[in-house]
Formats: C-alpha cells, structure tokens, sequence
C-alpha cells in the first residue's frame, strides 16, 4: 500500500488527543454538593466499572474514527495484484493529447477527423471516474493545456470537449513528449495514463526520429500511454502558392501572380477549379485539367488594380475534403502612381539605360502614373526626395553626410533605393559615409574594384542565390541561354553585412552582385557592378529591365506584402518613436490584440508573438489610425493527411512501450488491463464518518443526552469551576 | 442614609440607594401603637370614615350616627379606619442546604441581603422590625423595635449567622407565632427544602392568628434547570447519602417533581392567603425587591378600593 499523501499520515498524531482525554478523565467524576436530594431519582446510580468499560469503547470507537480519517487523507492505494481484497476503487489520473492541427479538420463525408477524436475522447472518459484527475492538451504548432490536473467531472468535461476545435497549424510532433511528461508530473494520481488521439500522419509518424522515439520510450516507461489513431483518407487538394510574379503594384496595371496547387492525394485529381479574388470579389478562374497524385501545378491569374491601397487577394479551390487549406491569401499594396528619381554620376549612360528599362513595357506606350526623372547627381541637394518612392543612385561618386541623412530617412520611411557602382565611385567616401550611425545606409561596405572578366574577355554570367525571391522570380522564366548570355567584366569587391543577403551572384563564386537589406520599412538594393555597358552588358539585355521593374515594383510595396504563416511572428516598425504606445492587430476572427511598441536594435516595434489564425489580420498603430492588412495562410506540410494503418503505427512505435489501439474494444480491454491501482481512501473516509455518527449516537445512549439539553448552553463547564 | 450606618454588612450603598425609591405597603392592616402609613383592622380613633355598624350595647354612645338616625330612626355607630405602626417579623432560614451556590453567591448569602433590606425599608417607614435565624430550632432572635439601632442588631445577628444542620421549617413557624403577642407582619426567608404539607400548615397556623405572611422562596438557578452533564456525584448538604448518576438521564424526572413540588407550594400559599414569592439567586436583588413591591402596590390599591365602593 501506498499513501499519495505521505505526510498526512503525522495526523495519525491526533489519535492521541482522545487518549490523553480519556487519561485525565480516568476514574474521575465531578463533584458537586447540592441541597435538593430529595428530588432526584436514586434508582439511576452509575458504577464505576461501567464508566470504565464506556469510556474505553467510546476511546476505541473515537481512535479508530481518527485513524480511519488520517488515513482517508493521506490517500491510500493498492495495486490489484497484491491487494484485491482490500477494499476500493479502480482510480488513476488520466492525460488526453489530442490531435488538433489542421489535418485533423480532414472530412469523410459524414464527420471530420477532429469531431471523430473528439467522440474518442468521450469514450475514453467514461473509464474515469468522479474526482479522478484529468488533464487535456491540444497538440499543434504550439500545444494548449485545456485542462490541467482538473479532477474529473463527466458533464464539465464533456462541455469542454465541446467548445473544442481544430487550428489552422501543423503539428510539432517533436515536442509532444516532453509536454506530456511535464502534464504527468503535475498531475498527483496513483497511476496515470496518457492517451494520443491522433489521425497519425504519415509524414509525422511514419518516420519517426530518433529524438521522437527516445522521448516517447521514456514516457511509455514511467506511464501507461496509448496511442488512439483516428483513420481517414489521403485524398487532399491544397493551394501550396500565390506569388507575384511581374508586373507593377500600381492602380490601373495589371500584375500576374503564380498560384500553386497540389495534389496530396494517392489519385488523380482533375479539372479544378481555381478563383482569385480580390477584396472578396471574384476577378479570375482557371481550371487544371489534371493534377497527378503527389504533383503540383501552377495556374497564372491576373489581377487588375483599379483603387489603391492594400489590397486582398486570395486564390481558392472547392470541393475539397479538407477546406483548411484550400486558399492561399497575399496582399498587394497599390499605389497610385510610381515615381522613379535616376541621380545619374556617369557621363549619362548610366541614367538614359536605367530608364529605358524601368520605361520598356510590352505595348511600347507610356503611362502618366508611372514616372522615370533621370538627373545629373550634382543637382541632388535641389531634388525633393519625398516626391520619390524608389531613388537610384547610378555611379554616385560621393554624396555629404547631410545626403547620407536624408537618403536614411528617406528609405526608413518605407521607399526603395537602388545603388550601382561604376567608375566614378569614390570608395572610401562611401565606406566612410554609409558606415555613419547605427543602421547602415548600404548592405555592404566597398573594397576595390575587381575584374572578373575571363580569358577570352567575355566576363561571368549571373546566377540567382535566392530563386524564389520576388526579385528573381521572373528570371525563372527565362531561358538558360538568355540568363548566361549576361556577362560581368567588372565589380567592386565588398564585404556584406550581416543584416544583408545576396539576391545574384556571379556563376560558379559567390561573389555577390546583387545584395538586399532592409532599413526601417524600407529596403536597399547594392548592385556591386555599373548600370552602364562599362562594366556588364546586362544593360543590353532583357536581364536588366526584368530586375529593374521588378526591383521597383518590390521596393513600392509595403513590408506587409510578403505573406506569413500560421504560427509567424507578426511585426508593425515605426519610423521614429510613435505617439501611442500600443499597436493593434485585428485578427481574422475580429478579435483585437493590443501589442504594446518596444525598442528593438534602435528601432521602434511592435511584435505580436505568434499568428494563430489563418486569414487577414490587420495591423494598426494606434485603435483609430487605417489597418495594414496582413496575409497569413497555413503552412502546406500539414497538407499531407495520409494516415498510417495500426501495423504501421505498431510499427513505427516498437521498442516505446507504447500500445496502440485501433478499435474502441481493443482501447477498453488495454485499459482494463492496463488499470491496476485502486484507492482507498473513500473507504476509509467513509468509515472514518460512519465512526463519528456511531460514538454520537452511542456517547447519546451511555450519557443519556436529551435533545432539549443539548440546545441550551453547556453550564458544566461553569459548575467544574464551582466543584 | 447609609452614613447613618457605618458598619452594616448587609446593606449596600447601592441597594439602599435603590431602597429609597420604595414603599413597603402591607397588603392587609396591620395592629399598631403608633400611627403609620398602615391601615388598622382595628376601628376606633381616627378621623377616615370607613363604614357604619348597627349599634349594640356597649358600644361608645358619642360614635352614633345621629344625622342617620334622623334619617332613618334606627342607631348606627360610625367606624373609622385608623393609620398605625405595625411589627414586621423576619424569619430566616439558615439551614445547610441554603449555602448550595452555583455561582459566587450562596442561596444563604443572598437571603441575608435580602433581609437586611427588607429590615431597612421597615424601618424607614416608622415601623418596627425584628429578626428570628432558624435552622432546626431558633438560632438568634431580635424583638421588633422601630429604633433605626435595631438595624444594626440585625446586621450584627445576619454576619453571626452560620448554617449549621437540617431545618424544621414548620416547628420553627410555631414557635414564631407563640413569640408574636399581636397580629404582625412574618417575612419567612427559606428554600422550603421540607415536606410540603408540614410548610403549609405552619403558615396556615399564622394566618389562622391573624398575621400577615410573605414567603420569599430562595432557590439557586441550578436547582431551578438542573443542567449538569456527565458523571457527577452530588453531596447532599443535610446529611443526605451521596448519590453519583448521569444527570441527563435524570434531569427530565427532576424537573417534573421539582414543578411539582413548587406548584404545590405556590397553590397552598394561594389558598392560605399567603404572600408567596420564588426568588432566583442569578436575578439582582433589586430587581426582586422592585418586582416585589410593584406587585403588593398594585394588589392592595385594587383591595382598598373595594373596600370603600
């Protein structure tokens, strides 16, 4: 036997108070004298000897009532097989994981995967008993406690169970042990046992790692724990992308965003049909005639601007089993018009070929809202920066401290700026001048001019580091040939800066060419070779106006735009020390959260630490100031809803200690026979109480007490003072 | 007052105080030598007029009633009432079983109080007091005197007196009526620990002599609820053999006998004409002093206006 409540037991101590009671009290009667003899009944005459022997059994009955409570709380157990005979109940402490991550909110036609575990949950909570201790987490991305070591009530909990439902994350199966480890060592129960329910994907349990197996090996020896897989199909559609692929983020262009959808399934899946919607308004459709089991296509969609601002948009599919991830959400920032400002230090080569490539459009024509001014860079101080959204500065051989500011603020107020070396380069004014203060104006620090053209004179190609990058995505596009056909024959060395990371660099080195950094809500790009035909010929081929409109496009936009993913942080920065001092986001369910700003590496932010919904949130710097919106979609791995049979899991699981059961009459057997403790401390509480009732009732019957007496006041403590 | 009585035991500042506020008014008149604020039963010389008798020989020609002679041709003497002193007699028992104290306060105690102030207010009103302890025979006696010396004598007898053995109430009761040579007033203090009907034809004898009898029954709270519980031995203090039982067990029984036995007693008093009253040694003796003279007001105002309607 053991106790939960070991040191209770000291309250055995107490059994002493009524020995000692009965000691001083041995053999002695009160004494009084008394004047009215004559009334008082002589043939109801107390002996000795039967004071002696009530006392003694009114002693025992007291001493065991006390024991028997003592006992009661400190929480005595037994274990079946070796004290069946003693009286209790079959009692443990029971932890429910339960599978909560979008997968779960798959559907068979009848019922979800998650309202299926759910009905689990309740079956599995019908072996516990009133007052047993219950515990019950949500696994996800990051798992909730809804229940901690909460003693169990049958219709509470199933309220609760209730009031539950899927989330939009994957599951982190990797941290699952050790939060069920820290649940049980919370929990104060005889035994306990921990129940998964979960639809066992294949790609989270199908391989599980080394981390995973010794995590939930240990958990299996120090704890019952049972693994309750709930089945379902692997037919699944998920929009996996919708990136923006060209054009301008401008009211009145058309932009041409990519989309992706995949096919998770283990079967064909044909003409789906794919909707893009802006501001909920259906503005494109396009159908895939046939998406392969396991492949994915793209779709292009077009998305015409006509208002500015931020803009939604979402592309979706239907019909699908699980809807979760059947849209994919980006926001586009819309300006009204696009303002270029060309500060060219070359003899004008640099400035006319950046603008031929910013104004190259495929219909020849121009457009009012869309301005390139090219001027020379010594009429810089006169130009009025804040008429620009992306400044560029071509072969700029120095600019002044004051320049340095202003050029600063100006891309901290969210503008772009475009930096190209040359010839007229000044490179330790540079150094000295984009070094000042504590963000640093450009992403790298200049070294020295570097040739790198080749033997024959024909120079390196380009080569994208980061393919995926909105700058490099429309050269994906491009044939091989085209892309090679653009050669470098001069650079300028440089060392980046840890904030800074390299867009292109030059092929077979990683010498960088292109490098991008954010400064407050704005970002810089550095080409470290010439705008002009000096250095390159990338301005003479169809490379430079891609990247240059792109690079435009990029930088007009909003640091909203790339979208994030369930779980993400979401962050709102300030160009100086804002008024309020709390941010706002809205989230997709119209919930407010009040973010309060921090100052963070000598920027002001605010950061709400984790996206729990997919959606549209909106940023806000202060409750009534117009929101940013902010595209949040789920992160597709968790797409993947193909479930391992209960042999695989068997499996997957060996040498944990684990048992898997895959019918409810397998789970009810392993729980019978896995649920061996029994307690006794309602027995005992029991007796200890019916103890008490029986030495009222028989100290009434010795003593002779009458109700009427026992509602007056008790004056014999006053008469002992008397005797 | 109580400057005038520097070394009486029995008689509080504070309860004299209160004493002053009160008039001891005999239910019924009294015999007296000297004219008080007590009616006479004795017609005679006195200017209130209280009723007519027809006349007999012997009776004093100068009370006939000549005017209703005229009237009416018959002779009629006129009575009058006549305002006079009276003896008040204060008998206390001081047998064992009154020193049962539940409390600080001994039932004995308590009676001597309450003698003591009876004494006074006697005294005050010009009347004579005197004072007779018993126990089984009369342990101290003091002749009625109306000298406020007196009150000192009772004072001194009251701290002389000790319980000693049983009493013998109703002997005790004819002995007092041989000593009184005229009709008086008898004040017995007692727990009336005896046999009832003994009690009652000892007061009965000194109604039947004419006096006027109050009994003030002294009894100890205890004895009035009998709460005890648990083992107890009770002693009995009149030689009684002990007895240790559970009280709650007999508590029921000795209530039903003790109401018993008061009821009868309250009954035989009635019947007698007795003036009985229970004191509770818990309750302030001014208050039962107040009580007391409240209710022999109230009851002798109501007699003598029957008496002149």
């Amino acid at each position: 036997m053991t106790f939960m409540n070991p040191l209770l037991l000291i309250g055995a101590l107490g059994i002493a108070l009524p020995i000692l009671a009965h000691l001083l009290n041995r053999h002695k009667f009160k004494q009084t004298d008394w004047a009215a003899m004559q009334f008082l009944n002589r043939s109801v005459r107390v002996r000795s000897r039967h004071l002696r022997l009530r006392d003694l059994l009114l002693l025992l009955v007291r001493c065991l009532a006390i024991g028997c409570l003592v006992f009661a709380l400190a929480r005595p157990a037994t274990n079946n097989t070796n004290g069946s005979w003693f009286p209790g109940e079959n009692r443990t402490g029971v932890i429910i994981a339960l599978d909560a991550s979008y997968s779960m909110s798959h559907s068979n036609g009848s019922a979800t995967r998650f309202e299926r575990a759910i009905e689990l949950v309740g079956n599995i909570s019908e072996h516990s008993q009133s007052g047993d201790p219950v515990s019950l987490v949500l696994l996800g991305g990051e798992h909730r406690v809804v229940l901690r070591n909460v003693a169990y009530d049958r219709a509470r909990f199933i309220e609760a169970l209730e009031e539950l439902e899927a989330s939009p994350e994957s599951l982190d199966l990797d941290s699952v042990p050790k939060q069920l480890q820290t649940l049980a060592e919370d929990m104060d129960a005889i035994q306990k046992e921990v129940y998964i329910v979960s639809d066992m994907q294949t790609q989270d349990w199908g391989k599980v790692s080394a981390e995973l197996h010794g995590g939930l090996k240990e958990l299996g020896e120090h704890l019952s724990v049972f693994v309750v897989p709930v089945s379902g199909g692997d037919e699944n559609l998920a929009v996996t992308g919708l990136d923006l692929v060209s054009g301008e983020l401008r009211k009145g262009s058309v932009a041409r965003y990519r989309t992706t959808v995949r096919n998770c399934g283990s079967s064909l899946a044909s003409n789906i049909d794919v909707q893009c919607r802006v501001e909920g308004v259906q503005i494109d459709r396009k159908t895939i005639p046939v998406i392969a089991a396991g492949a994915s296509e793209t779709v292009s969609l077009f998305v015409p601007f006509y208002d500015a601002g931020p803009t939604r948009i979402t592309a979706e599919i239907a019909g699908d089993a699980l809807s979760t991830d059947n849209v994919r959400r980006a926001v586009a920032v819309v300006r009204d018009r696009v303002s270029v400002l060309c500060l060219d230090g070359s003899s004008g080569d640099a400035g006319r070929l950046v603008r031929a490539a910013l104004m190259a459009r495929a219909d020849g024509g121009e457009d009012k809202d869309y301005v390139v001014r090219t001027v020379q860079w010594p009429s810089f101080p006169t130009q009025d920066l804040e008429q620009a959204d992306v400044v560029i500065l071509a072969d700029v051989p120095e600019i002044t401290a004051d320049q340095a500011r202003q050029l600063s603020r100006f891309v901290r107020m969210g503008n772009g700026l475009v930096w190209f070396a040359g010839e007229q380069i000044k490179i330790d004014s540079w150094n000295k001048l984009s070094g000042m203060g504590p963000n640093k104006l450009l992403p790298a620090s200049l070294r020295s001019v570097v040739d790198t053209s080749d033997s024959q004179g024909t120079g390196k190609p380009l080569d994208p580091s980061l393919p995926d990058h909105a700058v490099c995505r429309p050269l994906q596009s491009l044939p091989e040939d085209l892309l090679n056909e653009t050669r470098l024959l001069k650079r300028i060395a440089v060392e980046p800066a840890n904030s800074s990371f390299s867009l292109l660099n030059l092929a077979g080195s990683h010498s960088p060419v292109l490098l991008e950094h954010s400064l407050g809500r704005g970002h810089v790009f550095m080409f470290t070779t010439s705008a002009q035909a000096s250095w390159n010929n990338m301005a003479l081929t169809p490379v430079f106006p891609m990247l240059m409109q792109q690079i435009v496009t990029y930088l007009a936009g909003r640091e909203f735009e790339p979208p994030r993913v369930v779980g993400d942080p979401l962050s709102l920065s300030y160009v100086d020390q804002p008024d309020a001092t709390d941010a706002v986001f809205d989230t997709p369910s119209d919930q407010t959260i009040i973010v309060p700003v921090r100052k963070h590496r000598n920027q002001y932010v605010a950061l709400l630490d984790k996206s729990r919904e997919a959606g549209f949130y909106v940023a806000r710097v202060s409750v009534q100031s117009p929101g940013m919106p902010v595209a949040v979609n789920v992160e597709t791995r968790e797409s993947n809803v193909s479930c391992l049979a209960a042999a695989e899991i068997k499996e997957s699981l060996k040498g944990t200690g684990i048992t898997v059961s895959a019918t409810e009459a397998d789970l009810a057997a392993a729980i019978e026979t896995a649920r061996t403790a029994r307690s006794s401390w309602r027995f005992f509480m029991l007796t200890g109480l019916a103890l008490l009732i029986f030495e009222s009732l028989l100290a009434d019957r010795m003593l002779g007490r009458s109700r009427g007496a026992q509602s007056k006041t008790d004056p014999a403590s006053q008469q002992a003072e008397v005797v | 007052m109580s400057e005038h009585l520097p070394n009486t035991n029995y008689l509080e500042p504070e309860m004299l105080q209160k004493l002053d506020d009160l008039e001891l008014i005999a239910r019924e008149a009294v015999e007296g030598l000297r004219s008080g604020s007590h009616c006479s039963t004795l017609r005679g010389f006195s200017t209130e007029f209280a009723h007519h008798r027809q006349y007999s020989p012997g009776d004093a020609i100068r009370d006939l009633d000549w005017r209703l002679y005229g009237r009416t041709d018959r002779y009629y003497t006129k009575l009058y009432e006549a305002e006079t002193n009276f003896d008040c007699h204060l008998l206390l028992d001081s047998s064992a079983s009154m020193t049962y104290a539940s409390s600080r306060v001994s039932k004995l105690e308590y009676a001597k109080y309450l003698a003591a102030s009876l004494a006074y207010m006697v005294l005050k009103q010009r009347d004579s007091v005197g004072l007779s302890v018993f126990d089984s025979k009369v342990r101290a006696y003091s002749p009625p005197r109306s000298s406020m010396g007196i009150i000192l004598e009772i004072d001194r007898l009251l701290r002389q007196t000790h319980a000693a053995s049983k009493s013998s109430i109703a002997q005790q009761l004819y002995d007092t009526a041989i000593l009184m040579k005229r009709r008086s007033m008898v004040i017995l203090i007692s727990d009336l620990f005896a046999d009832t009907e003994d009690i009652l034809r000892g007061l009965d004898h000194l109604r039947f002599a004419g006096h006027n009898v109050i009994v003030f029954h002294m009894l100890d709270p205890y004895e009035l609820e009998f709460p005890f519980k648990g083992a107890w031995r009770f002693e009995g203090l009149e030689e009684e053999e002990p007895l240790t039982t559970q009280p709650e067990r007999i508590r029921e029984g000795y209530l039903k006998s003790f109401n018993s036995y008061l009821d009868n007693l309250r009954a035989g008093c009635i019947a007698s004409n007795v003036d009985y009253t229970l004191v509770d040694t818990s309750v302030p003796l001014d208050a039962v002093l107040g009580e007391f003279m409240d209710r022999r007001a109230s009851a002798f105002a109501g007699a003598l206006a029957g008496a002149r309607q």
